[in-house]
């Protein structure tokens, strides 16, 4: 008979950004008698996935499993959402695209049996999305969160978030001490190993060694722990990835939109976040970009320059220790994946919490998912520069994955399904047409009675009247949820 | 950019089958003016059409093309199918119910099976089905359709069970109906582009040839086409899936119930299959000929079968495996001319259908056919193909069973690298191997692991953590609530009937 593994007892959480601490809350509540701790090792800003001020539909569905209510982070932490992400010139020189999430997820696909055998559009996407919900309302700046019920207007429409990063870490702060998480200051020093691969304890200024079952590296880009084992090896993304630096914009004045902005530019790329308190600017920099051409296409006040070797680690869980974030995968934060990347891989980890000893074929099972994540990240951004308006960036390594998706979609208009993708097949659809690249069209759609197709935008013309009528502006149902 | 109208590719079915129907129709029904169907079949050779059983995803090629459901279910005596009563495997005398449709839901992040094992370790646990809708419902012989939200009533779908040698005429119908041609005759020769390697024509006896642009293969296991004139290689999987014949026997029903669910009885040399449809039974044994001669199996099933035998026993052979490649110069195989897998899953129909799909999917543009959509083509078959022979091989590998030479092979031989891993994942750990594309998800895995009694060693740790009385609690009132569920459910007879009435009355 099937025994339960035993419980671990301590985990320890290196790194106290907002995605260790949110790592400690996710394993603090999922084994509440263990003790959690967190080591607060010198932030580091290179920790992308700690600066990050936004993420991904994923982060909102995570926070609601771990108790973070989307309303305390619109009221506590300048929390503001994001429908769609505008791409500008990836096209061509004045071309632009708008892609939303979520907007044509398959209600059938909402099915428990739909959820548990398949069905549905599991499989490639060939058809274009009738229209965007996200789309229209960004535009008429009306959104108000969906209720959840099955008969709403906005049932199919998926949205990201955005906070402000400090205010936000302060919140799970809260949440970790409410929930018993302990917390420790101090740089980590060296490992102690335990002889199968992983760490016995880990060193730490003034505390000395602390033990733990099980470690999970949130220390940023250095991957203070992981890095220390013997079998950690790095893959390297930059044949893949033009960007070598990051040049920060000192925040600006807010902005409230639903819409946020990509723009390429000759030696890479802006980004740019509006938000309740702030503004943030950051641009993604390649090779030899000039200080004065960089400044120049800030549009803001220069901030903090970074440099940026992306790439990832080969494996991210090594004997017992779990890395997560920029300690698993460092790379440019074109679309906000970074934190989208690790809170997948922390949700795969709940998914596979290990016991107090870890079990070799679960931890192989973590990294074949987690490598897949991972590529699937590498070669979403690498889509990008594969985009007609990106030619100048030349040739770059892509994955057989890449290169199928991209020949698929611009031969036949077909997206093909890719196992752990960070986007569904209709929002990588969505995402590929928005950045430039030209869907060819397949036989089913040559095939198509022309009427079905104006039926569908008729449908959506019918539920985009709905959606914007039961809608408010959406300064005003902040306001309202603010208390105002 | 609309263009004017391309001159439509001429597409030639090789076979009257069930593939070679379906396939005809679907690209007549779904690329309109693109093609010109041509079906070529004889009436001189039989079909196969044994593949009784189906798998919900049937459904959707049936509405896609816009078939009605209830003339379809008329015209091949179809009844509902819930899952397969899978009997003997595991070890003799014990069964369970791979159901279309889940167990309980996760609780706290962690899947229901580990709270059942840690309830069932404790000996407080009812059988897995129990906590199952669809393996209740089969079980009262009851039936409806699921509901469309997210309720416990949407926990599962449902596919048919129906007369497969009527299945194909009543494809046969609806293709001429929308325009396929029918050609009469038999294929004597395959002519083939000396240059290009590709196949130009089929010349039929009696001197007429059918010239196409594409050619499906659809001939069976003769596979007229991609085997014999391509030469395409086999992949042979016998090995580990060494049934190669079938002995089938139609006979009467016993009981005025008809159950909605197919029935695998495992049995010395293979096993034997029991799908009720409306007005027969369908019954077979599939079986190793290495273990047990014709004579022998044929005399065991007609041993076996309860109700009044309404015809002989008859042997089809056939053999595991699949072409290397499905798709080769300007060839598709679709259905058995492109590889065979027992029918323990009733898979047979899902890999014609999905190999339609993918073919319709990944069609030529302006009639040229591009290496990349061929590759892409192959790549999905295989993923398909192998996905379900993994999972095929787990219902003989996972067993007890020493009674015979049969169960003594499968039980000990070494099974591929990719169901060994699963295994041993599911064995170490009690979870199950993720993917999101092909066949068969974790409910389909954890239903034959359990349900064969290939219990895991270990299970996630935070089963430990809730109060035992409350989860004990919360099964309770699942079972509870899949009761009341059942309950409320007509009889899949009183239902079929039902429905034939309204159907009759309707204008």
């Amino acid at each position: 008979m099937s025994e339960p593994r035993e419980l671990p007892r301590r985990i320890v959480v290196a790194g106290a950004g907002q995605l260790g601490v949110l790592a400690a809350i996710a394993l603090k509540r999922a084994v509440p008698p263990c003790e959690v701790l967190v080591v607060a090792t010198p932030p580091d800003p290179a920790a992308l996935a700690d600066s990050a001020p936004t993420a991904l539909p994923f982060t909102n569905r995570l926070h609601d499993r771990l108790g973070i209510g989307e309303e305390r982070l619109v009221r506590e932490a300048g929390g503001s959402h994001r429908l769609v992400v505008r791409y500008l010139g990836w096209g061509g020189a004045g071309r632009e695209g708008v892609a939303a999430y979520g907007a044509t997820i398959d209600a059938r696909l909402k099915t428990g049996f739909a959820r548990d055998w398949g069905g549905g559009a599991r499989g490639a996407s060939t058809a274009p999305p009738p229209g965007s919900l996200g789309e229209v309302l960004a535009g008429e700046a009306r959104f108000a969160p969906p209720s959840g019920g099955a008969d709403s207007p906005l049932v199919d429409l998926d949205y990201a978030l955005r906070w402000n990063v400090p205010a936000y870490r302060d919140l799970l702060v809260g949440e970790a001490q409410r929930l018993g998480v302990d917390y420790r200051r101090g740089a980590v020093g060296a490992v102690r190993p335990d002889g199968a691969g992983g760490i016995a304890a880990l060193a730490v200024e003034g505390a000395g060694g602390i033990e733990a079952d099980l470690f999970v590296d949130c220390t940023g880009p250095a991957a203070m722990l992981l890095s220390q084992l013997p079998e950690a090896r790095r893959e390297d993304w930059r044949g893949a990835l033009p960007v070598r630096g990051l040049l920060y914009g000192r925040p600006a004045e807010p902005l409230l939109n639903l819409e946020d902005r990509v723009t390429l530019l000759p030696f890479g790329w802006r980004a740019e976040l509006a938000g309740r308190d702030a503004r943030h600017a950051v641009m993604g920099l390649r090779d030899g970009t000039s200080e004065a051409a960089a400044l120049a296409a800030l549009g803001a006040e220069p901030g903090g320059m970074l440099a940026l070797e992306q790439g990832c680690a080969a494996q991210a869980w090594l004997g017992n220790v779990v890395a997560l974030g920029d300690a698993a995968a460092h790379f440019e934060p074109l679309g906000w994946l970074n934190l989208d990347l690790a809170h997948r891989q922390l949700a795969l980890l709940l998914e596979l919490l290990p016991g107090r000893r870890v079990d070799p074929r679960e931890r192989a099972e973590f990294n074949r998912r987690a490598a897949l994540m991972a590529g699937r990240v590498r070669d979403l951004l690498g889509a990008h520069y594969a985009a007609p308006g990106a030619a100048h960036f030349g040739q770059l390594e892509r994955s057989a994955e890449l290169a199928r998706t991209l020949d698929q979609y611009t031969r036949r208009g077909r997206t093909p399904f890719l196992e752990e993708a960070p986007l569904h097949v209709q929002e990588y659809s969505a995402l590929l047409d928005a950045i430039g690249h030209r869907a060819g069209e397949g036989p089913l759609g040559h095939a198509a009675d022309p009427r079905e197709g104006e039926a569908a935008a008729a449908a959506f013309a019918a539920r985009a009247r709905a959606a914007l009528q039961s809608t408010p502006p959406y300064a005003a149902w902040l306001q309202r949820a603010l208390g105002g | 950019m609309p263009m004017a109208d391309p001159k439509p590719i001429k597409v030639v079915v090789l076979g009257g089958g069930t593939a070679g129907w379906m396939s005809a129709a679907a690209l007549q029904r779904l690329l309109g003016g693109l093609v010109e169907v041509t079906l070529v079949e004889s009436e001189d050779i039989g079909i196969v059409g044994v593949g009784e059983a189906t798998l919900p995803h049937i459904r959707g090629f049936v509405e896609r093309l816009g078939i009605d459901e209830a003339a379809f279910m008329k015209a091949t005596h179809a009844t509902y199918k819930l899952g397969i009563d899978f009997r003997d495997f595991g070890r003799i005398g014990e069964s369970y119910i791979h159901p279309f449709g889940s167990f309980g839901e996760e609780v706290a992040g962690v899947g229901f099976h580990h709270y059942w094992l840690d309830l069932a370790r404790q000996g407080r646990a009812e059988p897995l089905g129990r906590y199952s809708l669809a393996v209740e419902a089969a079980l009262a012989n009851r039936f409806k359709p699921p509901a469309e939200d997210a309720s416990l009533a949407s926990t599962y779908g449902y596919a048919y069970q129906f007369d497969a040698t009527l299945f194909g005429p009543f494809m046969r119908d609806f293709g001429i109906g929308i325009g396929v041609e029918r050609i009469e005759g038999k294929v004597i020769e395959v002519r083939r582009n000396p240059a290009s390697g590709d196949v130009t024509a089929l010349a039929l006896e009696g001197g007429r040839e059918i010239v196409g642009d594409l050619f499906v293969d659809c001939s069976g296991f003769r596979s007229i086409m991609l085997g014999q004139a391509l030469g395409e290689e086999w992949e042979d999987w016998s090995p580990w899936l060494p049934c190669d014949r079938a002995a089938a026997m139609p006979c009467a029903h016993i009981t005025e119930e008809i159950e909605p669910y197919t029935r695998a009885t495992a049995l010395a040399a293979g096993w034997q299959w029991r799908i009720p449809l409306q007005h027969r039974i369908g019954n077979g044994y599939v079986f190793s000929s290495a273990f047990i001669s014709e004579d022998e199996a044929c005399s065991a099933l007609v041993g076996n079968v309860e109700g009044e035998k309404l015809a002989d026993p008859r042997v089809l052979r056939f053999r595991a495996g699949r072409r290397k490649r499905s798709w080769s110069h300007n060839v598709i195989a679709v259905g058995l001319a492109s590889g065979f897998l027992e029918p323990l899953e009733s898979t047979s129909i899902y890999l014609t259908q999905m190999a339609i799909t993918y073919l319709i999917e990944l069609f030529p543009q302006d009639g040229a056919i591009d290496s990349r959509d061929r590759d892409e083509f192959n790549r999905l078959v295989d993923m398909e193909y192998d996905r379900v022979r993994d999972f095929l091989i787990l219902h003989y590998h996972a067993t007890t069973r020493d009674d015979s030479e049969f169960w003594n092979h499968v039980r000990t031989m070494q099974v591929p690298d990719t169901l060994a891993g699963k295994m041993a994942l599911w064995r170490d750990t009690a979870r199950v191997e993720k993917y999101g594309e092909g066949l068969f998800y974790d409910a389909s895995w954890i239903a034959v692991y359990v349900g064969q009694g290939f219990l895991p060693r270990k299970h996630d740790p935070r089963t430990a953590l809730p109060d035992p009385a409350r989860v004990q609690r919360a099964l309770d009132a699942l079972r509870q609530a899949i009761g009341a569920e059942v309950a409320a459910m007509p009889g899949h007879c009183d239902f079929l009937t039902a429905r034939a009435e309204r159907l009759a009355a309707a204008p």
